[in-house]
């Protein structure tokens, strides 16, 4: 197994937006949908996820309630606002932007 | 984001608990993720934490995103703050009490300003309220016959079919009101008589102004007519005062100057009448002004005789320009139809004033005072603020250690300088609630001292803006150099064990220049003080050229309703001999002009034989007075005879002058017996001969000099309806008003005294603003110098300490006490020295703002100038004292151990 990759500067607010578009997590879950899409590939310090929502929701780019977990503790729940969507869809485009860019530098170098 | 900044401020707790509750549930779901895999329970909490890192940190990282660092930073800095003024009592006392002296005096002269000056009649949108006015061409006559104040910016009085004739055709303003003050109008209510303020309005004035009424109803257009019933609305103050507030007042039947008139109706509070500063009791219809104020010379209302006042609002889109412009024409046909026999040059020049503050007679007065005043407690503060920068830089140095230990530690120099700036902000917001509070408790203080009883300062809004931004600019430029220097420190030198190598020269030299520009500024006070006291002493100590001591004054007015012409007269010898005659009165005479009362009267004289000449050689002072005038205000009758009852209209006409008087129109020669004539045309046939020559006496201000001034008999003259009696008395000025009242019922039962007051009250109230000046001038200058002397003890106090060990080695080399004791105060009086070189500078060159404020005495006065410098070094070296023994009582072995 290869080693996970560290995460990009700046990168985790972009997957926070895009795991909780697809429906009201509770941070472990945010963690773990992260680590689900990715298939482990990626290594999140857990307690940074934290900092990370609390900016977020500050922005106003998610919103929080308390709701009962799967085995019924109170968790706290994230779920996108309309402008956390326009956000997500603003930094996708950029970072696919920015990727291509990347990839057709490195690209070049190749040949 | 401010919305979620606010929720967390405000729920604290609840944010903290969630968190808690967050993190712990993630904690919690992952050790159960881990179990589910096998591993045992212990052992998966264990990992779950450890891979979850340093939770603390990562909450301290959630409240950072939150927003709340900052404000957890301010609460650390503030708790700290103090904690640290806790520590030293003396010094947060000195400075909160300077501070909120500073900005005391500031706030309650600001609110004083802002009343006196810029509070506007409680209308509706009273800003767009314009006024009208004219001014006259230098050497210009006035066309007619007025009544009423004028000068520059302010509501002049017009004649009242002038206002008809512009109110008819106005295009550039809404309806014109208009309206006349009239004061001191004895009413009767219930049998007992009083003297109130009236204004005359025109029946539009209460719809068309929106002026509030509280019970009742206002006066209305069809009250404003001969025809109807007489009515009239009465203030608040009044309805509370006279009727205690009950509805029963309404209805009631009052007698104004003996006319009877229907009260209907009831001002609000706030509304205090058209003009600024003055709060009359009776508003009634203008059409009753021949009922109320009856003139033998026919209605005022039909004649050329200028005496209203005329406003109204400025229609929207309409500028002032144009307004202008559009009205000036109007007033030139109203005064070509009303007065044909005029020329076009004698036509004063139309002005459009402001007229939101009604008739302001008050800006003209009190500007200037007011923005001298707050320059003078500006200066205070500035004061204050220089000593505690002085008194903060010290105190930072001894925290040099602290400083320095918190920039090792990394944390970066603008959390440093911001822990410093918080400190002194909390000094300054503290000093500056004391000192709103002492502006609100005094702010009646200071328009008292101005004889304005009727001037209520609010601590409103905008006073309070004021308090608050003076405080923070206060807070930031004591303290900005203060946590500028505490970053400067040299971490390494600050660190090590002894204080003494961070501590450049040029810390302490900065130090000292503050208390040089402290010692300048106060002596700049201090000066000021010294010029206005001797200001008021010179003017109090001048020579009158009377006895003003044991003088009562009071004024009578007939009423003309009940006493025309030559009757008022027979009314004021009947009083004249009644109160003569009573047991506790030496003597008692009557004058139509009180003396120094800032009232006079200037005519024209020339002496019989010599024709009149056009400048000023021949205007003479006059007054009207009744027989043992001269003797009872002690004025000399240097030669001739005194007036006596036997001077009376059936007698030939003789006049008294005064030596300056007989000096300018008869030169060496004998006046007893010239006579001399009126430059009047109408009165110029009848010779008036002069019977006595008095000594010079001030007049009318205690600023001029005695002006040249004749004397006439009132029995010889029926003009004039009011007249000031003089009572000179042994006895007690309660009892001899009694005595005095019961002597004036027996004669009219409704006739009452006016505005009674001692001779010498008479001539202080002339004087208030002078003792304003003075008094608070003085205040200031002892703040001043109590500061100073705090700010030289400081300073000394910390060279003293810094120097200990300096001085230990001097006294071990040999150096005695008495030397060392005078090597220190000779610094201190040098700091003193330099700072009192600049300030007489300072003095020198600003002295000629206050010329105009002065008497007796040149602005650069040297005694002044010499005295104030004095005391201050004076109270400097005293300041010096204790810190300079202290250096002269180190103990050498103790001094060299010390560190």
């Amino acid at each position: 197994m290869s080693k996970p990759l560290d995460l990009l500067q700046g990168t985790l607010d972009l997957l926070i937006l895009k795991a909780v578009s697809l429906g009201p997590l509770h941070g472990y879950g945010i963690l773990l949908r992260i680590q689900q899409i990715s298939k482990d590939r990626l290594e999140i310090q857990q307690g940074s996820l934290y900092p990370a929502l609390y900016r977020l929701e500050h922005q106003g780019a998610i919103a929080s309630e308390w709701g009962e977990s799967e085995n019924n503790r109170k968790a706290k729940y994230y779920r996108l606002t309309r402008a956390g969507e326009r956000q997500l869809r603003a930094e996708t485009e950029k970072w696919t932007q920015m990727s291509a860019v990347i990839a057709g530098i490195l690209g070049v170098e190749e040949v | 984001m401010i919305r979620s900044l606010f929720r967390s401020l405000t729920r604290r707790a609840r944010v903290e608990s969630d968190m808690a509750a967050e993190i712990q549930f993630h904690i919690d779901a992952f050790a159960a993720d881990l179990g589910k895999r096998g591993v045992p329970r212990e052992e998966a909490l264990r990992r779950a934490r450890l891979e979850f890192g340093p939770i603390e940190a990562k909450k301290e990282e959630c409240r950072q995103s939150l927003g709340l660092r900052f404000f957890d930073e301010l609460r650390a800095d503030l708790r700290y703050a103090a904690r640290l003024l806790k520590q030293s009592p003396g010094f947060a006392a000195v400075a909160i009490v300077s501070l909120a002296m500073g900005i005391g005096a500031n706030t309650a002269i600001f609110a004083m300003a802002k009343e006196l000056l810029f509070t506007k009649m409680s209308v509706p949108e009273a800003g767009r309220l314009r006024a009208f006015s004219w001014v006259l061409k230098p050497g210009q006559q006035f066309p007619a016959a007025a009544w009423g104040a004028f000068g520059p910016g302010m509501a002049a009085p017009f004649s009242y079919p002038i206002y008809q004739d512009m109110r008819q055709s106005n295009p550039v303003l809404d309806d014109l009101v208009a309206f006349k003050d009239v004061n001191q109008l004895p009413v009767t209510v219930d049998g007992e008589a009083e003297a109130v303020d009236a204004w005359l309005v025109s029946g539009n004035f209460y719809p068309v102004l929106g002026a509030k009424i509280i019970a009742g109803r206002p006066i209305a257009p069809e009250d404003d007519s001969p025809a109807a019933a007489p009515v009239c609305v009465i203030s608040d103050a009044y309805w509370a005062r006279r009727f205690g507030r009950s509805a029963s007042a309404l209805g009631q039947t009052i007698y104004l100057n003996r006319a009877p008139l229907t009260i209907v109706g009831v001002n609000a509070p706030e509304f205090k009448g058209p003009k600024s500063g003055t709060t009359a009791e009776f508003f009634l219809p203008i059409a009753l002004f021949q009922q109320v104020i009856p003139d033998p010379k026919g209605s005022p209302l039909t004649r050329n005789f200028w005496f209203v006042m005329i406003m109204g609002r400025l229609k929207p889109g309409v500028s002032e320009q144009a307004a202008q412009t559009a009205l000036a024409a109007n007033f030139a046909d109203a005064f070509r139809a009303d007065l044909p026999e005029k020329k076009a040059s004698d036509m004063p020049t139309f002005r459009l004033v402001a007229g939101g503050r009604g008739l302001d007679t008050q800006t003209r007065l009190f500007a200037r005072p007011s923005y001298f005043l707050l320059a003078l407690a500006g200066l205070v503060l500035l004061i204050a603020c220089v000593n505690l920068a002085n008194l903060l830089l010290a105190r930072s140095a001894s925290r040099q250690r602290e400083m320095s230990l918190r920039i090792a530690m990394g944390a970066s120099h603008w959390r440093v300088m911001r822990q410093v700036l918080t400190e002194s902000l909390l000094i300054a917001i503290l000093g500056g609630a004391a000192g709103l509070l002492l502006g609100y408790w005094g702010r009646d203080l200071i328009p008292r001292l101005f004889d304005q009883r009727a001037v209520h300062p609010q601590i409103d809004w905008a006073v309070f803006a004021f308090a608050f931004l003076i405080t923070l600019a206060t807070g930031l430029l004591f303290g900005l150099v203060p946590a500028w220097r505490s970053t400067r420190a040299d971490v390494n030198c600050g660190l090590q064990e002894t204080t003494r190598m961070s501590l450049g020269r040029g810390r302490s030299l900065f130090g000292k220049s503050l208390v040089v520009a402290q010692v300048g500024l106060s002596l700049l006070l201090l000066i000021g003080a010294g010029l206005f006291l001797r200001t008021l002493v010179n003017l109090q100590s001048s020579a009158l050229g009377f006895h003003p001591e044991r003088i009562l004054l009071f004024g009578i007015r007939a009423p003309r309703r009940s006493y025309t012409g030559a009757r008022s007269v027979t009314l004021f010898h009947q009083l004249h001999d009644k109160i003569t005659a009573l047991p506790g009165v030496q003597s008692a005479s009557l004058s139509a002009l009180p003396l120094l009362a800032d009232m006079m009267s200037l005519n024209c004289f020339h002496p019989s034989g010599r024709p009149p000449t056009s400048d000023d050689a021949d205007s003479a002072w006059t007054n009207r007075v009744g027989p043992g005038f001269f003797e009872t205000m002690g004025l000399p009758i240097v030669s001739g005879r005194s007036f006596t009852a036997r001077d009376n209209e059936r007698a030939p006409r003789v006049a008294i002058v005064n030596r300056r008087l007989a000096k300018q129109f008869f030169g060496d020669a004998n006046p007893i017996g010239q006579t001399i004539n009126s430059c009047d045309t109408d009165e110029a046939k009848t010779p008036i001969e002069i019977i006595g020559v008095s000594a010079d006496a001030k007049y009318s201000s205690l600023r001029e000099e005695p002006p040249p001034t004749v004397y006439f008999p009132y029995l010889q003259s029926a003009e004039g309806s009011e007249m000031t009696f003089e009572i000179k008395t042994a006895a007690s000025e309660s009892s001899i008003i009694a005595e005095i009242r019961e002597a004036v019922r027996s004669v009219d039962k409704e006739l009452p005294l006016l505005d009674i007051r001692t001779q010498a009250q008479q001539i202080d109230e002339t004087l208030s603003q002078e003792r304003v000046f003075a008094i608070l001038s003085a205040a200031f200058g002892a703040v001043a110098l109590i500061l100073a002397s705090i700010g030289i003890y400081g300073v000394m106090s910390y060279t003293v300490a810094r120097r200990t060990n300096e001085i230990g080695i001097r006294m071990a080399l040999g150096a005695r006490s008495s030397a060392v004791l005078g090597m220190i105060l000779r610094e201190s009086l040098w700091l003193t020295l330099i700072g009192v070189t600049i300030g007489l500078a300072a003095a020198a060159g600003l002295a000629k703002f206050a010329e105009s404020m002065l008497y007796g005495l040149k602005p650069r006065d040297p005694l002044t100038f010499a005295g104030a410098a004095l005391l201050l070094i004076a109270v400097a070296l005293a300041a010096g004292f204790t810190p300079a023994r202290r250096a002269s009582t180190v103990d050498p072995m103790q001094a060299l151990r010390h560190e």
